[in-house]
């Protein structure tokens, strides 16, 4: 068993593995910036190192000086929370060879899993869905047309080295797709210097759905059901929940057998994630590999009833899991919302500043997940989401009413947030009737 | 505000586990500390990047083996004189244990490696010494192994590579280490009389006598970047002088300025350069396929020019003729100020819009590189060519830079050299000339302008290649004629060429630079002038201005006159070339 873990990251998520760590009874270690020096995961670890300035490539980025404290301190193992390194192969590489426990996947799977196209290569080999379309770029749109009528319109035309919606186009009709095809090269051709272009089927009303696994160094691979993201505001994910209401057990089953298929496929160890793509008529694609812990872990944890944080550990001092498939339960329905310091009416900048007055909700089925305390300074350098209010109830009409009472506890002061912009999302009546997919903010809040 | 508040851990976890936990620990050697950034780099990162620092792009040095690796084709490289190693002329106490304690320490014999090799198919001798073996200090053995490398090469007609990395002489040996210099300066000279290539590589440290023989000896001088390159070392001058020196100090980029070494070239491009060279004097196009083709091209374009010239004699005399009617149309007044418009294409314009693969090499080998005047060697129409011209600048800060086109004394033995290199190699040489006169100016005169320019008279009278010098822009005076001794000269319509500028022509005659106007009219110096003085040879037509629209017609038009050049000047026999050249100025 692990006795001395270093968590490798900061804020909420630190402390959430320090929290993890005082259980088990697994001395933990700290690390922090100059900026970080009183924040509350420097605190509440039984000890703490500085490695480094406030900007992240100095300190939360800098491997070298993060494995150097880890041999400084005794530490048998690293978890890197998310974001920062926490899919970086070459740190778990580097942890690999310094006899550092990296809890995670290896570095091999990490590698392979972060490769788009190899990740792709693996899935389809394995049997599981991807979204159809082109394997190789496509350079002439004669090309993109044979295959487009092959898969079927509506179809999206994308850049190769697109970004930003450039060289994006959807075609919906076959006499359509010579002009579209041209104009998102010619577009891709001025903006990136590039007449690469894949083509793939477009579907038009997805719903972000993500299977939590956990598999242990024996094998052993199960899934801990899914949790439903489609509120999303470009790409980031504001609410999260479990299970997703558009998902009946039959189709829960399917895809979480695909996605253990998936995970044994990849070589998976320790807690991850598969992303699909879940389209109106119930048909699903592979989207991507998580090979993490994620934000939106707790809301698995709450209907699961399963910490998620205890079994990477306790995969990655090398016992078997503890539970099978049949021993997965899901109960009643949990829902996250992410606080972050950010200015909805400014295009959600970032508002750092000092949290001068702060009042956690509380009461069964509530879980408050943040580093945020009375006089804390949230610090400009890093990530804006301070906290993580989570709520579980018997069915989703209580959770909702029940985030809705929570979030209407919640207290910050000093710094703005989107607390309000939250409260508001909950009493949309379209969240509440669990019929909306992944353009669900860009339909109901257009001027954001 | 919450410091020291919260209770730590019990740790039953650590009471209860008595089974072995390996303990996390750094691999010695995976990590090393960049010397110029002094951060900590992952070493397999270093080995795969060439041994450059990935986070400040400092040089590590790179050992000989490893060198070999990086530069020649994979396998190619034979070693010679493997088992040849030092001796201990002076009885020097301790040096045999020394040498053996280096043999152990580096799996060497000596200080460098010498043999065949490979690079991009072309061979080459290849010599590379390293600075683990006693800072890579040269006693007899390195002299020995780097003379029977060129006594070798001679005797199987190849060039010669060395990388050199050398403190200087070795202490140990004593005045036979003095020697090597001399020896090795010897077996150079008999390979280069031979007409073979070298080519140094200047990697850090050269220093002492390694600069002071071999190393500062190559017909081509690379450098890699911030090497430190000198005679004396940098401490040993600050001790002396008393005096700290100023930082780049004896860096390879101040050599570059300062005329030693014709091109500080990126590791990584270190093999790619190479082999261009080599290329460029073994005479054959690399074998990438975009140069061959290009050559074939090029063959395609020398027979239809020659067709079409043997057909149409008439019209090439009308075009002629019309140039010359144009003339009429434009006043020579105009035609001066066209010529020193800042649209006009550059010397750098013609050499991108006609020549494949330019590679300039840079300074004198005196005191300066002059930025005024750019030369180098390209491939033209499937073959080496020699291209030195005298550079304007666009903008006010790059004609500050090119100092207005005006060359100093160092440009035109810049040049000069680069004639005579052509000369050894027998490739024919392409000038452009375009410049407002020499640099008058009291360096330009301290360094001795005026010999420089009768210098290049003269030798330039005897070349044993081709020489064409085309004047693109103006041609001012001395400074223009310093570059124009050739078979032919060769006018762009708007451009002049005079004995003075109509403005310095006006003032010394009529005190009175104002008349310029007036005096450009009475000197006769637009092309269709000259031509009628035959003091040219051909115009080259601008239907339109020369301008960057423009140029890639005139680039045409250019290349076609010019292979014909080549067609009939390559033919001729050294002394017949010089012969024409004399007798071409022996009529005026």
């Amino acid at each position: 068993m692990i006795r001395k873990l270093l968590i490798a990251n900061r804020g909420e998520i630190a402390v959430r593995i320090i929290r993890a760590c005082r259980e088990m009874g697994i001395a933990s270690v700290a690390v922090y910036s100059e900026a970080d020096r009183d924040s509350l995961h420097t605190q509440l670890a039984d000890e703490a190192i500085c490695i480094g300035p406030a900007s992240s490539t100095d300190s939360y980025l800098n491997m070298e000086r993060i494995i150097a404290a880890t041999e400084a301190c005794h530490a048998d193992a690293i978890h890197p929370g998310f974001g920062f390194l926490s899919e970086n192969s070459r740190f778990a590489m580097l942890c690999e060879r310094c006899n550092i426990n990296f809890i995670g996947p290896s570095s091999e799977v990490i590698s392979r899993m972060g490769n788009k196209s190899q990740a792709r290569n693996t899935m389809e080999d394995a049997g599981v869905p991807v979204v159809p379309g082109s394997k190789e770029p496509i350079y002439d749109w004669e090309t993109g047309k044979a295959l487009a009528d092959e898969i079927g319109y509506p179809v999206i035309i994308k850049a190769v080295s697109g970004g930003g919606g450039k060289g994006m186009r959807e075609v919906f009709k076959p006499e359509d797709f010579e002009q579209q095809f041209l104009t998102a090269q010619t577009e891709s051709v001025r903006g990136f210097n590039d007449d690469a272009m894949y083509v793939e089927k477009f579907i038009t009303r997805p719903r972000h759905v993500e299977f939590q696994i956990l598999a242990d160094q024996f094998g052993n691979v199960i899934h801990l059901g899914e949790r439903d993201c489609s509120v999303q505001r470009k790409h980031q994910k504001m609410v999260e929940e479990s299970p997703c209401a558009a998902i009946s057990p039959e189709l829960r089953a399917k895809m979480g057998e695909t996605a253990v298929r998936a995970a044994k496929a990849a070589g998976y160890t320790s807690a991850g994630t598969i992303e699909f793509l879940l389209d109106t008529d119930n048909s699903f694609y592979f989207m991507e590999m998580n090979t993490r812990i994620q934000v939106e872990h707790p809301v698995t944890e709450m209907v699961t009833g399963i910490d998620l944080i205890q079994q990477q550990i306790r995969i990655a001092s090398g016992l078997p899991l503890d539970m099978t498939q049949e021993d997965v339960r899901l109960k009643g329905h949990a829902i996250e919302c992410r606080i972050n310091a950010e200015n909805p009416a400014k295009h959600f900048m970032p508002c750092p500043g000092t949290v001068t007055n702060v009042h956690f909700p509380g009461g069964n089925g509530v879980r408050v997940d943040s580093a945020v305390y009375n006089g804390y300074k949230i610090p400009p350098f890093y990530d804006s989401m301070i906290l993580k209010l989570i709520v579980h109830a018997e069915d989703r009409t209580s959770a909702i009413n029940k985030m809705r009472s929570a979030l209407g506890e919640l207290v910050l002061q000093g710094v703005t947030t989107n607390l309000d912009f939250q409260y508001e999302l909950l009493n949309n009546p379209a969240f509440s009737s669990g019929n909306f997919d992944t353009h669900f903010i860009e339909t109901y809040y257009p001027d954001l | 505000m919450l410091r020291d508040m919260f209770k730590k851990t019990p740790r039953w976890a650590a009471s209860s586990a008595q089974e072995l936990v390996p303990s996390p620990e750094i691999p010695t050697g995976m990590w090393r500390k960049c010397n110029k950034c002094s951060a900590p780099i992952y070493t397999d990162d270093v080995i795969n990047n060439q041994y450059i620092c990935p986070k400040c792009g400092g040089y590590f040095r790179v050992h000989a083996r490893r060198r070999v690796e990086i530069t020649a084709d994979e396998n190619s490289f034979e070693e010679w004189d493997d088992s040849l190693c030092g001796k201990n002329p002076l009885n020097f106490p301790g040096y045999e244990e020394k040498l053996s304690r280096m043999h152990a320490k580096t799996n060497l014999e000596e200080a460098v490696i010498t043999g065949k090799a490979r690079i991009d198919g072309y061979e080459t001798v290849l010599g590379i010494m390293d600075a683990r073996f006693l800072m890579g200090s040269m006693g007899q053995a390195v002299g020995e192994k780097i003379t029977r490398a060129f006594e070798r090469a001679t005797k199987e007609k190849l060039p010669v590579i060395l990388f050199c990395c050398s403190g200087g002489a070795r202490m140990q040996e004593g005045i036979v280490s003095l020697m090597q210099m001399a020896k090795t300066s010897a077996a150079i000279k008999k390979h280069s009389e031979a007409g073979l290539l070298y080519v140094t590589v200047l990697t850090d440290p050269t220093t002492g006598g390694v600069t002071a023989s071999f190393a500062m000896l190559g017909d081509v001088i690379l450098a890699e970047p911030g090497a430190l390159i000198g005679f004396a070392g940098p401490r040993v001058i600050e001790q002396t002088i008393g005096q700290k020196l100023p930082d780049g100090f004896q860096r390879a980029e101040f050599l570059q300025e300062h005329g030693f070494v014709d091109k500080v070239v990126p590791r990584k491009e270190m093999r790619s350069t190479l082999a261009a060279i080599l290329a460029l004097h073994a005479g054959t196009a690399p074998h990438k396929g975009s140069e061959t083709e290009e050559a074939k091209e090029r063959e395609a374009i020398l027979e239809l020019a020659e067709e079409e010239i043997r057909m149409q004699g008439r019209r090439e005399a009308y075009s002629d003729l019309s140039s010359a009617k144009k003339a009429k149309n434009l006043s020579p007044w105009e035609r001066v100020q066209i010529s020193r418009k800042s649209s006009r294409p550059t010397g750098l314009d013609y050499i991108e819009g006609l020549f494949v693969d330019f590679i300039e090499f840079h300074g004198d080998r005196f005191y300066k590189d002059d930025k005024a005047i750019v030369g180098g060697i390209a491939w033209f129409g499937g073959r080496p060519v020699t291209v030195i011209a005298q550079q304007k600048g666009r903008s006010t800060k790059d004609n500050i830079f090119r100092n207005f086109g005006m060359p100093s004394p160092d440009g035109y033995r810049k040049a000069l050299r680069l004639m005579k290199q052509a000369e050894k190699f027998g490739r024919p040489i392409i000038c452009f000339v375009d410049t407002p006169g020499a640099f008058c100016g009291m360096e330009a005169e301290e360094r001795g302008q005026g010999e420089a320019i009768a210098r290049n008279l003269l030798e330039m009278s005897a070349l044993k290649v081709p020489v064409l010098s085309i004047v693109i822009g103006e041609g001012g005076s001395g400074g223009a004629l310093a570059m124009a001794v050739g078979n032919e000269v060769w006018m762009l319509e708007n451009s002049i060429y005079s004995i003075l500028s109509p403005e310095g022509f006006a003032s010394i005659l009529w005190k009175d630079s104002k008349r310029a106007n007036e005096a450009a009219k009475v000197m006769r110096i637009t092309a269709a002038e000259l031509k009628e003085l035959g003091i040219i040879d051909r115009i080259i037509s601008e239907a339109e201005e020369a301008g960057k629209e423009t140029l890639p017609d005139i680039c045409d038009e250019m290349r076609k006159q010019i292979l014909k050049f080549m067609k009939r000047y390559t033919a001729m026999s050294g002394e017949e070339l010089a012969e024409q050249r004399y007798m071409r100025f022996r009529n005026m």
